[in-house]
């Protein structure tokens, strides 16, 4: 074992295996480029459903990698929190708000604002919660400890949405028309993706400015490099970790509204979702914010080239590319694409 | 800041502290004290227990037993973030840093509990006279810098707490002999407006040339106490850490 990972740093430190990555990289790009001379109207159709996608799977993304930039911790609930959110926004829509596809506009944004308003506290208390109940009494224990929790809470969470839904997926009508917003030269953009965008950008900005500017904001990147000397500057560690599943708890709800806005959801959704997001984390250099997300398009692109275009290996394949790209990551780049490597090893 | 006329009495006073690591008994029955306007110094071996103490009096650690006073209150108890707004900062050992973040906010953070944002550009300035050198990289990320810019910046960060009692841990540990010049000058100038400091060294004959009075810690225990002056005569210290003998 101890040989193996020295013989693994000797490998990552030599050149070689970045020669091979970089040309399975560039051997990648070509494909792109390929692809795109080849028919460009079909691939930016499929590239926008990628980078709709691929937002949907940044929100979640985020909450994974808020909480490991904190707690160093894998949190295998999120993704579950993250499905239980969308099972409840989809009785908000339906039986609250009863949108359907002859509600006016105003209605339906009424309708998304106010079910955000219900399931963003909600599930941002579920995640405290969570925090407070299965990780903080292992905050001190070795990490394996809250690693197995998290894969049990996961679980937990994962039935008590079964008991709640049953097994069968849950979706909201098509309230906003899949019909294109607009069109330019044959690329079109539905009015769905532009509902995507509009929820999913500012929330990236208002969050991107929390963390960067705000007291609480910095607090927590205070935490995340060095606990101790956080306490030491007078920071309540504690509290600014309940704050970053608060946090992660509300995007949780978010990502929810707007996966149901797309697909169908049932009570198993967040495992699948949540190791797709966990992938994106990890690609994007996890821990960081701006990386999550860049990732999270990476992926959502990718899975829309394969399913999408000719050629390819087609939709039956796109997990085990996701997963590709996963072990690629950690072998060729294990600090991500925007991670910077830290002492502890990255 | 101005020096101001502070009644003499003491500033932190220790009570015969235990603390354990696990099965290992750290400290073994600590007493000290440190009154207003000193400077104390807190000398001995590699594990003897000095940064222990300085963590327990900042809450990191919560002894067992004994009692630790600040300003008259007992904080024994007390959670380390309610300690530090209490008015006890401290420069720790190996200096702490944020290391992805700028030298600025590192600066910003050491005044992270303090509510009177008022004077904040005032001291960032103050901290950057004591040490040009900081101005000149206030942008650059603190995990980039040399070993003695980091301790000047972690120094600084305390001192941007404003604090009632200074915990200096080890500050020139590493550092080249012109820039442990610089800090211990630095150290002294900060007690001379007004504020007592409690000062853990290896570099035993600098810190009894800055102090006032020390302890010598060996093995969780005070061994011995007294004037900075009687001390550096002592046979015994000047055998054991002045490398003399």
């Amino acid at each position: 074992m101890a040989t193996a990972t020295a013989a693994l740093h000797r490998i990552r430190g030599s050149s070689l295996i970045d020669a091979i990555g970089l040309l399975i990289l560039g051997l990648v790009v070509i494909w792109v480029v390929v692809k795109f001379a080849q028919d460009p109207t079909r691939f930016l159709n499929v590239t926008v459903l990628g980078a709709r996608n691929g937002a949907i799977y940044g929100l979640v993304a985020l909450g994974y990698t808020l909480v490991y930039g904190i707690l160093q911790l894998i949190n295998f609930a999120h993704g579950d929190v993250f499905a239980l959110s969308g099972l409840v926004a989809s009785t908000m829509i339906i039986s609250v708000f009863g949108l359907d596809t002859t509600t006016g506009v105003l209605l339906i944004v009424i309708g998304l604002v106010g079910t955000l308003a219900v399931t963003i506290p909600l599930f941002a208390v579920v995640n405290a919660t969570i925090e407070r109940i299965a990780y903080k009494p292992l905050r001190n224990a070795p990490r394996l400890a809250p690693l197995i929790t998290a894969v049990g809470v996961s679980f937990i969470v994962q039935n008590i949405s079964l008991a709640l839904y049953g097994v069968d997926f849950e979706s909201v009508p098509n309230f906003i028309p899949r019909t294109d917003a607009v069109e330019i030269g044959g690329v079109g953009i539905g009015w769905n993706t532009i509902a995507v965008f509009l929820i999913v950008i500012p929330v990236l900005l208002v969050l991107t400015w929390f963390v960067r500017s705000t007291r609480q904001g910095k607090a927590m990147r205070a935490v995340a490099q060095d606990r101790e000397a956080s306490a030491m500057m007078g920071i309540d560690v504690n509290r600014t970790i309940s704050v970053t599943f608060v946090i992660a708890g509300g995007l949780a709800a978010v990502a929810g509204l707007v996966y149901l806005l797309q697909f169908n959801i049932r009570y198993d959704t967040g495992f699948q979702l949540g190791l797709i997001a966990f992938t994106a984390a990890v690609l994007g250099g996890i821990g960081n914010l701006t990386g999550a997300v860049l990732g999270a398009l990476m992926i959502g692109m990718v899975e829309a080239w394969n399913e999408g275009l000719d050629g390819t290996p087609g939709g039956d394949w796109t997990r085990s590319m996701i997963f590709g790209i996963l072990i690629a990551t950690l072998v060729f780049r294990p600090q991500g694409i925007l991670g910077e490597r830290t002492p502890e090893g990255a | 800041m101005t020096t101001t006329e502070q009644p003499a009495g003491p500033v932190l006073e220790i009570d015969d502290i235990h603390l354990y690591y696990g099965a290992i008994h750290a400290l073994k029955g600590v007493s000290l004290t440190v009154n207003q306007g000193e400077i104390v110094t807190l000398i001995g071996a590699n594990g003897a227990g000095k940064s222990s103490t300085l963590r327990a009096i900042n809450g990191i650690n919560r002894p067992r037993d004994g009692r630790i006073r600040f300003q008259g209150e007992d904080i024994t108890h007390r959670s380390a973030h309610r300690i530090v707004k209490g008015g006890i900062a401290q420069s720790p050992e190996g200096r702490r840093l944020f290391p992805r973040m700028s030298v600025t906010e590192n600066l910003e953070m050491g005044a992270f509990q303090r509510t009177d944002r008022a004077n904040f550009a005032e001291d960032m300035e103050r901290v950057f006279e004591l040490f040009p050198r900081l101005k000149e990289r206030r942008t650059q990320k603190a995990g980039t810098m040399s070993g003695g810019e980091q301790q000047m910046c972690a120094i600084g960060r305390a001192l941007m707490a404003r604090p009632k009692l200074l915990l200096l841990d080890e500050p020139s540990m590493g550092l080249a002999p012109i820039f442990v010049e610089r800090i211990f000058e630095t150290v002294v100038e900060v007690n001379k407006q007004g504020t007592p400091v409690l000062l853990v060294e290896q570099n035993a004959l600098m810190a009894l040339d800055v102090a006032g009075r020390g302890y010598v810690m060996e093995t969780g225990r005070i061994a011995l106490e007294g004037a900075a002056s009687e001390l550096k005569t002592n046979e015994q210290v000047r055998k054991t850490y002045l490398g003399e003998g």
